[in-house]
């Protein structure tokens, strides 16, 4: 019995798309009034833009292919490893640099390897080398939370077998985890290269010099300092096409499976034999990651601690925060949630080609600027309505946006999976609607909804971008105000209220994880 | 009557006499920058002082920086909820007066302590700065003398600037070197660039590196050490005062035509001239107020460098070139 495909893909992509476009097709109609001169056509020839066009990928493709590779060292080791003392701490803290706005990420990386830090690199950390390391900080930990599950979907008596064979490392490498990491790399790769792509202030302060320019830039110098809101679109669009089309070769490299046949979990697969390697892998993982985190933990108790935090404004940012990262998180679970039911069942039903574009369309608007959307929806919405009253739908909206390929990328292997194994059985059971999700999807579910939820929520709680565009008087973000205290000269201040988002946003992730997620692990 | 009942008709009575209370009293909106309305800035002591003395509330709208203001100006037109726009630059002004949206302040304005004669008919200015490289006197004994010094001198300090792509001050700096150096500016930032460590997106995080100690001497304001003096106590930091002069930065209020409340507005103008206002600036904007004599400065005001003589373009120079100097700094940046 075949039944009929959900449609609610189509419905969430057509309100993504139009979320997307019609703030871009605003500026473009600003763009045509008098006294917005569209840009000189120069530009486009302009070695300029190239240059920046060349670097933007070339670094975004060279972090993404350090982290990922680390990342798979690194996730290999703790799932071999298993159980370990403050396992849960640590990966927990591998949410944390999602959050942590990239002002501070800078300080603390240079704390560690500045040249009054405590290994310092010297000059040459301002280049390639800082945007590398600060890259790596980012996007290591996220792709580590987001294939370790990879590892522990290969099935125990795969293990077993291997034992049985005798396979080297090196043959169960090849032939039991590659061809599963197959699967889940080029959507992890893609994330992460979006990440490193759209990066800015990061790039721009740690790259030493306008060589080290992005898009990114160009694109925010052509929205703000020359108001120039044809060309920015035009730009933006540009960058998302190559996306686009990066994504498309990189995506055609992914194979999904088209049967499924085990059933059981790796719970445990620790092999003792390497544990002496793996744990050294964990420690100096811990370390890289800790160590910017902790100098900002110093800098802050250096700070007016007590100051900062008996002042109500902080309460009252911290509450506004809560409420961007919560609300976003749940919008940006639900339309994944949507848009994934339906590109499963596509999928299962040999439609890969299909459900691939969904999820990427809606992965791939995250290359779309803030900045662009923010603007473009003040345009579209200021004739009609006062702007300071629509802050915070905006600021949600477009978070929810910024999340989506977060909650894809943690879902979609998971409800595919659900759906291939359980979506026969279910039919044949009669089981459907809130039964079903109870009983079958919910169980299965909670741990990677959790983990979504999670993500989005970081991102959200530590995003400036959109909310210091509207400018309110009374609505402030802790992002926003540790900038204004940066701003005011107010450095130690401003560690304070970094540390305070910072264990904030790790109280959420625990929330999330554990609220969401369960405590123990659901096997199927 | 159950307790939600109680609750409603509690708020519904408060709203009541709420509503007519504001009514009464007219609203005044100013958009300026948010380190302006911020707890730290001049915003908060700005609007007590002179609700007490206007009988109307006063709004202030913190945008991102003077550049978000002139264009969120644009995109509003004669729709702006704006009556007031303040913290736009000189860098800035002949773009904002282009647009005619502003009107003219029809004030006399009093003697000022600016070093130039104030004949703008549409822009009040309410304070101002120089720009100047801020260096720890116990780790650069010898700082450079003058800005060819600094460029010239191949084992010169290192140091921390902005982009003009997306700052104010690197803008400022941009022009500071244009004025010294005119046609042969591309040369000097190219031996300047072997001593800059990295040009970041804003100020705060090239003062943040600076203070980590990644260089020498940061790009900033000559009244950055009285922050360091007054607040903090600390008095190792120090600007470095350059014989040619220092660029000039001053900041400015202007009239929007579509406001409802001109007369309200003009009273706040007039109030930003007074002493009250001004006496606000030094210590929350850490800039030099527009009206006061240098004695009523504080302390920390007192020991700063003479950064005479000043240098400032013309505004319209400055809206019809910046483009062509920035790419020619990109140019010699990255060449």
């Amino acid at each position: 019995m075949m039944r009929r495909q959900p449609v609610s893909a189509y419905w969430v992509l057509s309100i993504i798309g139009l979320a997307v476009l019609t703030p871009m097709a605003g500026l473009l109609a600003v763009g045509r009034l008098p006294g917005f001169e569209p840009g000189d056509l120069q530009f486009w020839s302009s070695s300029y833009i190239r240059r920046v066009l060349l670097f933007s990928f070339w670094q975004a493709f060279l972090s993404t292919l350090i982290s990922l590779t680390l990342a798979l060292l690194v996730a290999r080791s703790i799932a071999k490893r298993g159980d370990f003392p403050l396992r849960n701490l640590l990966l927990r803290l591998f949410g944390l640099p999602l959050v942590v706005p990239s002002i501070v990420a800078v300080m603390g990386i240079i704390s560690v390897y500045g040249s009054a830090g405590w290994f310092p690199v010297g000059r040459s950390l301002y280049g390639l080398n800082g945007i590398l390391i600060a890259h790596v900080f980012f996007n290591l930990p996220l792709a580590v939370r987001l294939l370790l599950p990879v590892w522990q979907a290969i099935p125990e008596h795969y293990d077993q077998l291997a034992e049985q064979l005798r396979f080297t490392a090196w043959q169960r490498w090849i032939h039991i985890e590659w061809p599963t990491l197959r699967e889940n790399i080029p959507g992890v790769a893609l994330l992460v290269f979006m990440l490193c792509l759209t990066s800015f202030a990061v790039v721009l302060t740690l790259g030493g010099g306008p060589r080290s320019s992005t898009l990114e830039v160009a694109i925010y110098q052509s929205l703000r300092f020359d108001f120039d809101p044809t060309q920015a679109v035009v730009l933006a669009l540009l960058q998302l096409m190559l996306c686009l089309l990066i994504a498309v070769i990189g995506l055609s490299l992914q194979k999904l499976p088209e049967v499924e046949i085990s059933i059981s979990v790796n719970s445990q697969a620790g092999a003792a034999s390497n544990r002496l390697y793996h744990n050294s892998v964990i420690l100096v993982t811990a370390a890289f990651i800790g160590m910017p985190l902790l100098a900002m933990i110093f800098d802050a108790l250096r700070g007016p601690v007590i100051d900062v935090l008996s002042d109500n404004k902080l309460w009252l940012a911290a509450t506004y925060t809560l409420l961007i990262g919560f609300a976003a998180a749940f919008c940006s679970v639900l339309a994944g949630w949507l848009l994934l039911r339906t590109s499963s069942v596509l999928a299962n039903h040999g439609k890969i080609r299909q459900a691939k574009w969904l999820e990427l369309v809606g992965s791939v608007v995250y290359v779309v600027p803030p900045l662009i959307l923010g603007t473009g929806y003040f345009v579209l919405l200021s004739q009609h309505v006062v702007i300071a009253d629509w802050v915070f739908p905006i600021v949600i909206l477009i978070n929810s946006m910024m999340g989506l390929p977060f909650v894809i990328k943690v879902l979609s292997p998971v409800m595919r999976k659900n759906q291939m194994r359980y979506d026969n059985l279910c039919n044949s059971l009669a089981l459907h609607g809130w039964n079903k999700w109870r009983r079958v999807d919910w169980p299965l579910l909670r741990k990677p909804l959790g983990l979504a939820a999670a993500l989005v929520s970081a991102l959200a709680m530590g995003d400036l971008g959109v909310i210091a565009l509207f400018g309110s008087a009374d609505t402030t973000t802790l992002p926003l105000m540790l900038y204004q205290q940066l701003g005011a000269y107010r450095i130690p201040q401003a560690a304070v209220t970094a540390l305070f988002l910072l264990l904030l946003c790790l109280l959420v992730f625990w929330s999330l994880e554990r609220g969401l997620g369960g405590r123990k692990d659901v096997t199927h | 009557m159950n307790f939600s009942h109680k609750l409603l008709t509690g708020t519904m009575l408060a709203l009541l006499f709420a509503f007519p209370a504001l009514a009464e009293k007219p609203l005044l909106t100013i958009y300026t920058y948010d380190s302006f309305t911020s707890d730290w800035g001049p915003g908060p002591k700005v609007k007590q002082a002179f609700e007490k003395q206007c009988n109307c509330t006063l709004e202030l709208v913190g945008l991102e920086d003077g550049v978000s203001l002139l264009n969120r100006l644009k995109l509003e037109g004669k729709n702006t909820r704006a009556d007031i726009v303040l913290g736009i630059d000189t860098n800035l002004t002949a773009e904002a007066r282009e647009t005619g949206l502003f009107e003219a302040h029809t004030l006399s304005i009093p003697e000022s302590s600016l070093p130039q004669s104030w004949t703008d008919q549409i822009f009040v200015p309410y304070d101002f700065g120089y720009f100047a490289f801020v260096y720890n006197r116990e780790l650069l004994k010898t700082p450079p003398s003058s800005l060819k010094d600094l460029v010239e001198n191949p084992d010169g300090p290192s140091i921390l600037i902005q982009d003009p792509r997306t700052s104010t001050p690197g803008l400022g700096l941009l022009l500071w070197v244009k004025k010294v150096y005119g046609e042969n500016s591309d040369k000097a930032w190219n031996k300047l660039s072997e001593r800059i460590v990295t040009v970041s997106k804003g100020w705060s995080e090239a003062y943040g590196l600076f203070l980590k100690g990644e260089a020498d001497m940061v790009l900033s304001y000559t009244t950055s050490p009285a922050y360091h003096i007054i607040a903090e106590k600390d008095e190792r930091f120090a600007a470095a005062r350059f014989t040619e002069g220092h660029y000039q930065q001053i900041e400015v209020a202007g009239l929007l035509k579509s406001s409802n409340h001109k007369e309200l507005s003009k009273q706040f103008l007039q109030f930003m001239l007074s002493q009250d206002f001004q006496n606000i600036i030094p210590q929350t904007n850490w800039m030099y107020p527009a009206f006061m004599e240098s004695a009523s400065l504080p302390d920390g005001f007192s020991n700063l460098i003479d950064p005479s003589p000043s240098l400032l373009f013309e505004d319209s120079i400055i809206a019809s070139k910046r483009k062509s100097w920035v790419n020619e700094w990109l140019e010699a940046m990255t060449r």
